[in-house]
């Protein structure tokens, strides 16, 4: 198994929101049971999100695999019901209502008794054009300063390489800061997006182009949103940024409800060339070098 | 030949409010004479002039008017108007910011050493301008060498409404439609020899750039130049994609001094001065992308063959 960190039961925000890839039904199953497992051990509620996968098909698979699930179904530490029936039963997935959503779970599951929360949740609808799927990178990004920072849930976001497109998988698994997969560590995305761990905020790395303007609108979604005072984007990993990319930026950078500015730290030359083109476009920004 | 020039004062045939006269000259005294005496006039009347002359032309031109003129801006036309291209935007931005007032401008985009394609480019320029400006009250004088080449004083003639020495203006006879001196500066690029072909979509517009990153670097361009560049050629293919039918084909070359790049698709431009004003950064449309290469770039030259469009950039090695 790769494992980006060392443990994908550590306890730090970046260790509790994991990107999990799988190629076949057993790597599938042993990643859940894994999961599953350490969640009982901790007496902590579990709950399954499931998507292409029929739910009656994860008990059994633990059942099968030594779990008592039955029973922890019964006592409510184990909830599987599908996405469909819960996130994505309105009119749209909500990144914004998601949120919410998360702390709201955390408080249910301590007053039900249990030492803590975690979910795994099955996200191959990103693939399949529900309405508002567009937003999946944005709150990907947002979860981990906005939830993992904020509350102590445990999150597998469950992404099964045969129903993704292997350049949209790329980018949503950049944006975990772990990440777990039984082999072949997948393409690696020409823009990626990721939080960063340090100080509230994002990075890109690669190449900013048209055809990566979904990653950065994404990106700059999440920055606008981030209720975060002082948010810092890093752009010492990005090699070129265009105009359309840095206007997005911009954009996001006024619309956020905090004062400061947003602190670009490390941007290439192209945005300092295009800074100069454009001073009107630092209004909102902070240009820092490394 | 009176010795007094006077001031650029006969209307342009189609436009009441907007002059666009050429000054012929031959010596330094004409020019200090013709050009001076009118940003002398003008700046007298406090009214916001721009000065944009090749160099060597500014301390002339500034012994005459003297420093007492807080309201005369001057600018080194070998480097703000490097490129034909750019050049309209300043002179529009600059009436933008007197809007209150009419401007006075002296424009001199040729001078003896831009190369054919450089001067076939001004004189597009000269054209747009009578576009550009049509309807509003400004003045924009234009200098001339008589030691041009003849075309491209001839071309002089058809671009603007009053041509005129020390001597005086009148009407030019053979004044044109701009859009008509815009086709016929049209002409043919000349083919490169051995240039690098790429064809492109989105799908690979990624890999493009790290090719066009690593050509720009394997033949020589500064550090500085070589941002323009690959902002310049992405800005290029990134509206290929968006605009010109979703795919094109970039082809690169170099000559002794020069990085050319060119792309080539199914695009239209139905505006002739896209491009030429300053866009607002915010907003995807308004020629955003076509008005960055001008500014990057040493020399921008678009043709619209019955196939579609070819953008032709070119920056500078060193």
């Amino acid at each position: 198994m790769h494992e980006k960190n060392s443990s994908l039961e550590g306890g730090t925000a970046a260790d509790r929101h994991v990107a999990v890839e799988y190629s076949s039904d057993d790597e599938w199953a042993c990643h859940l049971l894994a999961f599953v497992r350490a969640g009982f051990a901790r007496d902590e509620q579990v709950q399954y999100f499931a998507d292409s996968t029929d739910p009656g098909r994860v008990t059994r698979t633990l059942t099968e695999r030594g779990v008592d699930a039955a029973s922890a179904v019964r006592r409510g530490q184990l909830v599987v019901t599908t996405a469909d029936e819960t996130y994505l039963a309105g009119a749209r997935f909500d990144p914004d209502a998601m949120m919410g959503v998360w702390h709201e779970s955390v408080d249910a599951a301590a007053a039900q008794g249990f030492n803590g929360l975690r979910a795994i949740g099955e996200m191959s609808w990103g693939g399949r054009g529900i309405v508002g799927a567009e937003r999946l990178l944005e709150y990907e990004l947002r979860i981990h300063h906005e939830v993992f920072e904020q509350a102590p849930p445990r999150a597998w976001c469950f992404y099964d390489r045969r129903l993704l497109p292997r350049t949209t998988l790329g980018v949503l698994r950049e944006a975990h800061l772990s990440r777990a997969a039984a082999a072949d560590p997948g393409e690696t995305p020409v823009l990626s997006a990721a939080p960063l761990t340090a100080r509230p905020g994002f990075r890109l790395a690669g190449s900013a182009g048209y055809e990566c303007r979904q990653v950065v609108a994404s990106a700059a979604a999440a920055l606008a949103a981030s209720p975060a005072e002082s948010l810092t984007l890093d752009l010492s990993a990005l090699d070129h940024l265009d105009i359309a990319a840095l206007a997005d930026i911009v954009s996001a950078a006024r619309r956020r409800p905090a004062d400061a500015p947003v602190r670009l730290l490390g941007a290439p030359a192209a945005v300092h060339r295009m800074l100069q083109l454009f001073p009107e476009l630092r209004a909102g920004l902070e240009v820092a070098e490394l | 030949m009176t010795t007094h020039t006077r001031q650029p004062s006969a209307p342009a045939p189609e436009d009441a409010c907007f002059r666009h006269p050429a000054l012929f000259y031959a010596t330094e005294e004409e020019y200090a004479k013709g050009v001076g005496g009118f940003i002398r006039g003008e700046a007298s009347r406090d009214q916001p002039v721009l000065v944009a002359v090749p160099d060597e032309r500014l301390p002339v031109l500034r012994d005459v008017v003297g420093d007492a003129h807080r309201s005369v801006t001057w600018v080194d036309m070998r480097a703000s108007g490097r490129n034909p291209g750019r050049i309209l935007s300043m002179l529009q931005e600059f009436a933008d910011r007197h809007a209150d007032r009419s401007a006075a401008i002296v424009g001199e985009p040729i001078w003896v050493g831009r190369t054919a394609a450089e001067a076939r480019e001004a004189t597009r320029h000269e054209a747009l301008i009578n576009l550009a400006f049509a309807g509003r009250s400004a003045t924009i004088l234009c200098p001339y060498d008589i030691s041009l080449p003849e075309d491209v004083l001839q071309e002089a003639h058809r671009t603007h409404p009053v041509v005129g020495d020390l001597d005086g203006y009148r009407h030019s006879p053979h004044y044109a439609d701009p859009l008509t001196v815009c086709r016929d500066c049209d002409a043919p690029l000349p083919e490169p020899q051995a240039p690098v072909v790429l064809n492109f979509g989105q799908r690979n517009l990624g890999g493009i750039r790290d090719t066009v990153r690593d050509w720009g670097r394997s033949v020589g361009l500064s550090a500085e130049r070589h941002t323009d560049w690959l902002l310049a050629v992405n800005e290029a293919t990134g509206n290929s994609v968006r605009h010109g039918g979703g795919s094109g084909t970039l082809r690169l070359w170099r000559t002794p001094d020069t990085a050319v790049a060119e792309v080539t698709d199914r695009g239209r431009i139905t505006d002739p001065l896209v491009g030429r004003r300053r866009p607002d950064p915010l907003s995807p449309g308004g020629g955003r992308g076509v008005w960055m290469m001008h500014q990057l770039c040493d020399l921008v030259e678009i043709r619209t063959p019955p196939s579609g469009l070819v953008v032709r950039l070119h920056v500078a090695l060193g």
